[in-house]
Order: structure tokens, then C-alpha cells, then sequence
């Protein structure tokens, strides 16, 4: 069910470990640019999934978000430079509209929920109901397990949520922010996937003049849907 | 054998020296083995030669060397005389020093006694004194005095009092000390009461009084617990009185809208002051680092106080019911049913006041109590005290109220921006004489006013929200509605009709007058429809400008909002949805070129085309007779431009100055290649080729004086056939061609060249093909 793209290469933690000023990155260098947003009930491990992949670390106690917090990382794929700007939004009810406003720009959404917490996956269709009204509809939106890490203590089975993602026509992926299993991947490859959208994109608009050196792209595409 | 015989001994004697041995040249039998080994032994003996001699010459050196050293001798043994007598000396000044230093240290240790005897004795003389002075004290009531006994005696060393008790005067001591305990609990409970009662009695001076002796008797948690709770009933009742006020007073006041921001604000004000009058007591009598329990106290009746009135504005403002009504409207989309806009501006305007007020205090709260640590100690402001403050700050009552208010506020800013927009567009208007129409200023006076308030709020990511909604209703609704007016097009039919002068106009109002009316709506809703899609033009292009002096002003006014200390992570996330008004701009940039493009191909080029293409009515294969008609009575080009400029004077009156530059360049290029495949279909005669190049040179100065671009360019292959057109002959070509080409760049290709010599009528194809070009 899973796209894998293993040839993803991350770039060294140090290009994404500080926000950058925006005015600043127009003057790099970067193919793509993604916004990807993360949204879940409180407490699922947003921050955590954040902060491991941008920072590599674990902040054990990390207290709520408030509002929506802001991290860029760029990665290389295939020898693209990918800027990813990362918006982390606040769970709790109060923030909602806050975070609401950020689904329209938003190229992917990663909606997390605590397999440890039967609550916060239950939730999930009220968070696709946002999704529906909120973000445009050529966004692409996965769904993450996390926490799993702690399996004794799972709530939600595997197969449930794979069910439940098949059924939404998401992606879905289970994760660990403490073990780091899967954050990498997560987010690498979602580049991979927004990547190909963005060429598909740029293939239909104008289909009639292909652009030299696309030929590459087959090459890539096959790498991304090997298993 | 004989003749070697001695040279075999002399050999020997060199021993290892050879490389033949004795034995060998003994076993040898043969001649000439004997005479090589003769021959090598010989050269052996020669190069020993030499050594020898390299030796006895190296003997005058070493004799003189062996001389110095026996000169040396004398001087060394005086050395080895000083040398014996500088050790003794060192061996003898090195138990000196240690006899020395350990003489000091006995002193040294003999003196820390002393000072420790001493001290022990002035403890136990002091803890006598404390005890009589406590006693006398306390009898005195004079509190503070009992209080600094009880301090001395607390910051004795215990392990001293406890080896006190086990001297000659144990009993004394021990005596003594239990007179102390005593009084020491005697006294908590009195300064406690008297607190409570001062407290009780709103005694202000007693208050402070009894809060400055907890400290000396080391209970600083208990003083501020009572102190806190002191100032809090003082906080609650005073702000208790203001919200009474606010809710049931007079409301006609001016400041009637915004009297819950200002309850808040005296509420917030009030702690501010509490803080800063009491700051100092704290400071001297509890030490740096206390400030935070103080504030953790006073900080619960500022929730519960901003609760309360936060809850009374929610219920009598309704903030609850307007946001349900404009969420719900939202929802449906249905305009017209809900609330009025223009009904929610003070409550929004009252709630981003309120939010500011609270992010003002707690700025205020934030850097007060981070001084009081560094007093403490600068380094360890670490972590745990600034993790401490930001969870106090961010996680308090007052904190998470305001971000509910805000939740709720982020929806109504959004209906009332949306509703607004959606008003200017429907009551839009166009004044003859203005470039754009009213709702492009309606709108962005609304969309900026919506963002500064959310920025008043001093919430980023309200800020931040709002930046998004604005960006939203931007690049959907209000695009949309621009992009609507658009695909109605422009009307090219009519327009041509009028373009055409009084001979279509009369023959349209004959064929109307034959229908048996005269439909003069056409015209003139045709004429409107003309009107709007030109001022649509310009609105899209106001707008994209408009929108990045948006962003540009934004970032100069956040700029100020950065000045006062908002992290840069705040400020990455400003600049990141600000420069989603980029893309924005650009896309009405894009819808400016598609109107421009659908202008062109409606409006331009129909017209136009028949205007150029009439050149071929006019025949250029002609005598010198015709060349001089022309000349009186231009045929052609002169009522090209002022065709040309009936057309585009409408654009120059009815366009922005941009549109209007890329339009005459669209025009330009358009006339330019109409002109080449036009002129192609025709033919020359000599002076027809004449004619053609004063036509199009008029033609291109006209074109000059129109446009800011250089148009020589889009006209130098023209310019080129005109000048093939002129020559005498075809081989003058020549002249211009290869490398007598000079400063001039052909645009023509070879066979373009020899196409256009085959428009001269006079010109042979033979000599055409002849050319070699």
C-alpha cells in the first residue's frame, strides 16, 4: 500500500535545524517548494514527528502547541533540493480556526492520530470533514499512525487503519517519534509523492510541448513505485 | 705457489679486510686463476694504501684537539668544585625552607583553631544574647527585633550548637537553646496572627510590617502565600467594583463600546502596579528569585477576575450568538440572511483590544520576572526558571481565555471581511474619468483594515490567520468575480461598427429602422459591456499591484511589531504567509495577460487585419505618373494611422498607462506581421518599391511617437524588404549582403531574399537565381 522511494537521500540535519527567513530563500537555490501541514487531536506526537525529523530530537515533556508552529527542512531527492516548510498546528479545540487557515495553501496534509488512543482515531472523519471544506482539493493527504513504540499498549490495529485509510483513499503509514522508525521516510516520502503531482501538473498544462529532459522522470517514477 | 706466498701472509694479516681468503688462494691450482686473484688482491691493497694515508693526514687535527682538551682539564675540575659546593648550599637552604614552612603551617593550622574556638564562642555567646534578647524582646513586642534574634540564631551552625550541647555547659546551652525553639515557635504563631489580623483590617502598614519578619524566621513560602492572598482580595475587590460598573453603568458614554476592554485593562493595569510597588519589599527582605511565587499568586485572581469579565462581555455582547450566526452563514453561503457586518465591528474591535491589553501584561509579567531570577544569579536564569515563567505565562487561565476569544474572533474577522468584499463587488460602481471602478478600493480598504485590526491584536498567529483569509478571498472570490467579468469578452462586433465611422453607424440604423425599430440598446449596452471589460482590465491590474503594496506595508508595520520582542520564529511565519501575497499578485498578472490577449484577438486584430490587408487594393506596380498621384493623394498609409489612432485613443483614455504600453506593443507586433505576409502577396515596380519605403517609414515614425518601446526592432524585417524592394538591380543586393553587410543584421533568410526580389515585376527570375547569396 505503501510508495517507497529508499534512493530519497536526506540532506545533513543542519540545512533544517533553524527556521529561515523567507525573504532570504528566494535567494536560494531549491526545485520545489512544499507546504505540508500536520493536524490531529491533541497530544497524538505532532510536535514530536516535527521535531525529530527537522531537529533529530525527542523533547521528552513537550508541552501543547500553541497555535501553529513553523519549521523549513530541505531535503534532496534524486538530486532535486526540496524545500519543505512545515506548519505544526495546535490540537486543542481553541486553536481550531487558527489552524483552519493554513489548509488552503497547504500541498499535503499529515493527519496523525495516537494508535494508543482509540479516542484520536475515532475522531479522524471530523478531521476529514475539515479537510473537505478547508484545503483545495488537489491536496494530498496521508495518514500516520504514531506512537508505536509503545505496541503494548495499542489500541488500534493495524489493519483497522489501513482499512480506514484504504477506504479514504489516503496514504498510511505508522510511526515512531521516540524510535525515529518511519519519521524520515514519512516525510521523504511525501516529497517523492508531491514531486510527482507537481510534474504531473506541469505535464497537463502544457501536454502538447513536452519539456526536454523530462525523459529522466520515468526513471523516477519507476524508483518511487517499486514496492 | 712461491711467488704468492707472501703477499698470501701480508693478506692474512689484513684479515677481513680482503675479499680472498687464504684458504682459496691456497687451493688455487690454475694460472689464471691465480693472476685474476693476483690482480684483485693488488687493487685491494692499493685502495689500503690510500686509507692509510687519509688516516695519517687526519692526525695533526686530532693532536690539536687533544691539546684543547688537555688545556680544558684545570678548568674543569674548578667546575666540579663550585658545582659540590652549589649542591651543598641547596641542600642546606631546602631544609631551612622546609623546617621553615612547617613551622608555618602548624601556625596556620593553630590560627584556623583559634578563629574556629572564637567563633564557637561568639556562637555561643550570641545564642545566650539571642535568648535573653528574644525573651525581652518578645516582652516588648517589639517583633522585628525578636525576629533578627531568631534569625541569628537559625543561621548558626547547628553541628556547632549540637557540639555546645555536648561541653562542660551542656545543661546551660541545651537549656537555652530549648528557650529558644520555644520562643521561635512563639513567635511564628504571633507574626502569623498579627499578619492574618492586619490583613483582616486592611491595614496596609501592618501588612508589610509582619511580611518583611517571615523571611528572618525562614518561612518566605508561607509570607508570600499570606502576602499573595493580601493583595489578591485587594485586586478582587477593587475589580469586582469595576465590573459591576461596567456592566450595569451608564452606556452612552463614548467609551461604552469598548467598556469590557477597559474593565480588563484597569484589571490589568492594577496587578502591573501591585507588582511594581511591591517588587522592591520583595526583593530586600525575601531576596531575588521570590518575585515568581508573588506573581504565580497574584497571577490566579487575575484569572479568575478576567474570567469573570470576559464571561459578562460574552454574554452581554453576544459574542457567542454573532459568531454562531456568522459561522453558520459562512457555511451555507447564503448572503443576506446574517448578521450585518457592519454590526460585528465594535465587538471585534473590543476583542483585539482586549487580546493586546493581555499580551501587553504578560510581556510585562514575563520580563519582570526573568530580571528578578538574573538579580538571583545570572547564570542560572537557565531552563528551569525560564521553562517555569513560560509555563506560568503561557498556560494560565488568562492566556488560554484569550486564545478561546481569539478562536472565535479569527471566523467573525473572516465573515466580516468576506461579507464586505462581497458588498463592494455588488454595490460596485465605474465614474466616467476614473480608470478603475469602486470596488477594487472598497475592497482593499476592507481587506487591510481586517488585517490591521487582527495585527492590533498583537496575536501572531491571529495575525497569521487573517494574512491567510485575506490572501483567500484575494485570490478565489475576488479573482473569480474579475475573472467572470472577463469571460464575458469584448464586444468586437459593434465596436467595429462605430469603428467604421457614419457610414456603418447610418447603414445599422437603416437596417434596424427596416425592422421597424431602432435599437439604439444594443449600442448602447454594447458600448457598457466595452466599458466594463476595459475598467476590469485596469481593476486586475491595480489589484495585483495593489496587493503587493499590501505585503509591502504589512512588512514595514510587523517590522514595528518585531521591534517590542517577538521571536524569530514569529517573524518566519509573518514572512512566510506574506509572501503568499506574491503568488497571489502574480496571478492577477496572469489574468491581466489573458485579458489582454482576449483584447487583442477581439477588439485589435479584426480590425486591424482589413485595415492592412487594404494595401493590397492599392497597386505598387506603377509609373512615375501614379508615383506623383500618390504623392498629392496618399492612398493608403495615412488613413492607416488615423485609423490607428481612433483605435487606440480609446484605450489610452479608458487604460492605466501599463496596459495601455502593452497594448500598442501587442498592436506593434500584430500590424508588423500583417504588414509582411500583405506585403508579400503583392508586387513592385521600382517605384513602387519607392512608394512602399516612404509608406512604411511614415508608418513606423507614427508608431514612435506612440509607444515607449522600441519598435525599430519588431519593424527591421520590414525595414529589410523595403529595402530590397528599392534596389536598381539584383545584383545591388550584393552591396548590402555578406561581408558588405556593415552594421546591418539581416533578419531575412537567403530565400526570404530572393522571395522578395521576385515581387519586383522588373527583376528577371533568371538573374534571382543566379545570385549566390
Amino acid at each position: 500500500m505503501y510508495f517507497a522511494c529508499d534512493l530519497c537521500i536526506p540532506s545533513s540535519y543542519k540545512s533544517g535545524e533553524y527556521p529561515v527567513f523567507l525573504f532570504s530563500m528566494s535567494m536560494e537555490d531549491y526545485d520545489y517548494l512544499f507546504k505540508i501541514v500536520l493536524i490531529g487531536n491533541a497530544g497524538v506526537g505532532k510536535t514530536c514527528l516535527v521535531r525529530r525529523f527537522t531537529q533529530g530530537l525527542f523533547p521528552p515533556g513537550q508541552g501543547a502547541t500553541i497555535g501553529v508552529d513553523f519549521m523549513i527542512k530541505t531535503v534532496e531527492i534524486k538530486g532535486q533540493k526540496v524545500k519543505l516548510q512545515i506548519w505544526d498546528t495546535a490540537g486543542q479545540e481553541r486553536f481550531r480556526s487558527i489552524t483552519q487557515s493554513y489548509y488552503r495553501s497547504a500541498n499535503a496534509l499529515i493527519l496523525t492520530y495516537d494508535i494508543t488512543c482509540e479516542d484520536s482515531f475515532r475522531c479522524l472523519p471530523e478531521w476529514l470533514r475539515e479537510i473537505e471544506q478547508y484545503a483545495n482539493n488537489q491536496v494530498v493527504t496521508i495518514l500516520v499512525g504514531n506512537k508505536i513504540d509503545l505496541a503494548e499498549k495499542r489500541e488500534v490495529l493495524r489493519q483497522r487503519a489501513e482499512d480506514f485509510a484504504e477506504s479514504q483513499s489516503m496514504l498510511y503509514l505508522e510511526t515512531s517519534a521516540k524510535e525515529s522508525d518511519n519519521v524520515e521516510r514519512l516525510f521523504l516520502d511525501l516529497a517523492c509523492e508531491l514531486i510527482q503531482e507537481a510534474k504531473q501538473n506541469k505535464l497537463d498544462n502544457n501536454d502538447t510541448a513536452p519539456m526536454p529532459g523530462e525523459g529522466k522522470t520515468i526513471s523516477y517514477l519507476s524508483c518511487c513505485n517499486l514496492n | 705457489m712461491a711467488d704468492n706466498g707472501p703477499v698470501a701472509a701480508k693478506r692474512c694479516d689484513a684479515g677481513s679486510l680482503s675479499s680472498v681468503s687464504m684458504e682459496t688462494i691456497l687451493a688455487l691450482t690454475e694460472l689464471e686463476d691465480l693472476e685474476r686473484v693476483y690482480q684483485q688482491l693488488c687493487a685491494e691493497e692499493k685502495e689500503v694504501d690510500s686509507e692509510l694515508e687519509r688516516l695519517v693526514g687526519q692526525e695533526g687535527t686530532i693532536h690539536t684537539k687533544m691539546l684543547a682538551l688537555q688545556r680544558m682539564g684545570p678548568n674543569l675540575q674548578l667546575i666540579e668544585g663550585d658545582a659540590s659546593q652549589l649542591s651543598g648550599m641547596i641542600t642546606f637552604t631546602c631544609s631551612l625552607a622546609e623546617n621553615v614552612s612547617r613551622k608555618v603551617r602548624q601556625l596556620d593550622l593553630a590560627k584556623t583553631r583559634l578563629y574556629n574556638v572564637i567563633q564557637r564562642a561568639d556562637d555561643i555567646l550570641d545564642l545566650k544574647f539571642c535568648t535573653d534578647g528574644v525573651q525581652t524582646a518578645l516582652r516588648n513586642e517589639d517583633y522585628e527585633q525578636a525576629a533578627a534574634h531568631i534569625h541569628r540564631y537559625l543561621s548558626l551552625d547547628q553541628s556547632v550548637i549540637e557540639l555546645s550541647r555536648q561541653g562542660e555547659e551542656s545543661s546551660a546551652v541545651d537549656a537555652s537553646l530549648l528557650m529558644l525553639q520555644d520562643a521561635e515557635q512563639k513567635l511564628k504563631v504571633i507574626v502569623a496572627e498579627k499578619l492574618d489580623e492586619a490583613v483582616a483590617a486592611v491595614d496596609l502598614a501592618q501588612v508589610e510590617r509582619f511580611f518583611k519578619i517571615f523571611p528572618l524566621l525562614g518561612l518566605h513560602q508561607q509570607g508570600l502565600d499570606r502576602f499573595g492572598q493580601y493583595l489578591c482580595s485587594q485586586l478582587s475587590s477593587k475589580a469586582e467594583e469595576n465590573l459591576l460598573l461596567a456592566s450595569g453603568g451608564d452606556l452612552g458614554e463614548k467609551r461604552a463600546p469598548l467598556v469590557f476592554a477597559d474593565t480588563l485593562t484597569l484589571l490589568l493595569e492594577g496587578i502591573a502596579r501591585v507588582v511594581e510597588t511591591h517588587q522592591p519589599i520583595v526583593e530586600t527582605y525575601y531576596g531575588p528569585g521570590h518575585l515568581y511565587t508573588l506573581i504565580t499568586h497574584l497571577q490566579q485572581e487575575c484569572d479568575r477576575q478576567a474570567q469573570k469579565i470576559v464571561d459578562k462581555f460574552i454574554q452581554q455582547r453576544g459574542y457567542h450568538n454573532k459568531f454562531q450566526v456568522a459561522q453558520s452563514n459562512m457555511m451555507k453561503s447564503v448572503p443576506g440572511e446574517g448578521i450585518e457586518p457592519r454590526e460585528l465591528d465594535p465587538v471585534l474591535t473590543e476583542v483585539t483590544l482586549m487580546n493586546a491589553r493581555a499580551e501587553l501584561y504578560l510581556r510585562f509579567l514575563r520580563r519582570r520576572m526573568l530580571a528578578d531570577f538574573e538579580v538571583g544569579d545570572a547564570q542560572s536564569v537557565t531552563q528551569e526558571h525560564q521553562q517555569n515563567t513560560e509555563k506560568l505565562l503561557k498556560h494560565c487561565l488568562l492566556s488560554r481565555t484569550m486564545q478561546e476569544l481569539i478562536g472565535y474572533y479569527i471566523p467573525m474577522e473572516e465573515y466580516y471581511m468576506r461579507e464586505s468584499v462581497n458588498k463592494a463587488v455588488a454595490m460596485d460602481t465605474y465614474e466616467k474619468g476614473q480608470l478603475t471602478s469602486s470596488m477594487v478600493d472598497d475592497c482593499f480598504y476592507i481587506v487591510k483594515k481586517c488585517i490591521s485590526r487582527a495585527l492590533s491584536s498583537s496575536s501572531i498567529d491571529c495575525l497569521c490567520a487573517m494574512i491567510n483569509h485575506a490572501n483567500s478571498v484575494l485570490e478565489s472570490d475576488f479573482r473569480e468575480v474579475l475573472y467572470n467579468k472577463l469571460r464575458q469578452g469584448f464586444p468586437a462586433t459593434t465596436l467595429q461598427d462605430i469603428q467604421r465611422g457614419v457610414s456603418s453607424a447610418v447603414s445599422l440604423m437603416q437596417s434596424s429602422l427596416q425592422q421597424g425599430k431602432f435599437n439604439t440598446m444594443g449600442i448602447e449596452s454594447a458600448e457598457h459591456a466595452k466599458a466594463a471589460f476595459l475598467v476590469t482590465l485596469n481593476n486586475v491590474e491595480v489589484c495585483s499591484e495593489n496587493i503587493t503594496t499590501l505585503k509591502r506595508n504589512l512588512e514595514n508595520d510587523c517590522s514595528k511589531l518585531f521591534n517590542q520582542g517577538a521571536g524569530s520564529g514569529e517573524q518566519a511565519k509573518i514572512e512566510s504567509c506574506l509572501s503568499d501575497l506574491v503568488d497571489t499578485s502574480a496571478k492577477f498578472k496572469d489574468l491581466l495577460q489573458e485579458g489582454l490577449t482576449e483584447l487583442n484577438t477581439t477588439a485589435i486584430k479584426p480590425q486591424v487585419k482589413p485595415w492592412i490587408s487594404s494595401f493590397l487594393s492599392i497597386s505598387h506596380n506603377i509609373e512615375e505618373e501614379e508615383f506623383n498621384d500618390y504623392e498629392a493623394n496618399d492612398p493608403w498609409v495615412q488613413q492607416l494611422i488615423v485609423n490607428l489612432e481612433q483605435l487606440m485613443a480609446e484605450f489610452k483614455t479608458a487604460q492605466s498607462p501599463v496596459i495601455y504600453d502593452i497594448l500598442t506593443s501587442l498592436m506593434t507586433s500584430l500590424i508588423s506581421i500583417e504588414m509582411e505576409k500583405t506585403v508579400l502577396k503583392c508586387s513592385f515596380s521600382r517605384l513602387g518599391g519607392l512608394q512602399f519605403d516612404k509608406e512604411l517609414r511614415s508608418l513606423v515614425a507614427y508608431l514612435t511617437t506612440v509607444t515607449t518601446w522600441t519598435i525599430r526592432d519588431k519593424f527591421a524585417r520590414l525595414t529589410q524588404m523595403a529595402t530590397i524592394l528599392n534596389l536598381e538591380r539584383v545584383t545591388e543586393i550584393l552591396d548590402y549582403w555578406g561581408p558588405n553587410s556593415g552594421p546591418l543584421t539581416w533578419r531575412l533568410t537567403p530565400a526570404e531574399v530572393r522571395q522578395v526580389l521576385a515581387l519586383r515585376v522588373d527583376f528577371r527570375s533568371e538573374d534571382i537565381k543566379r545570385l549566390r547569396l
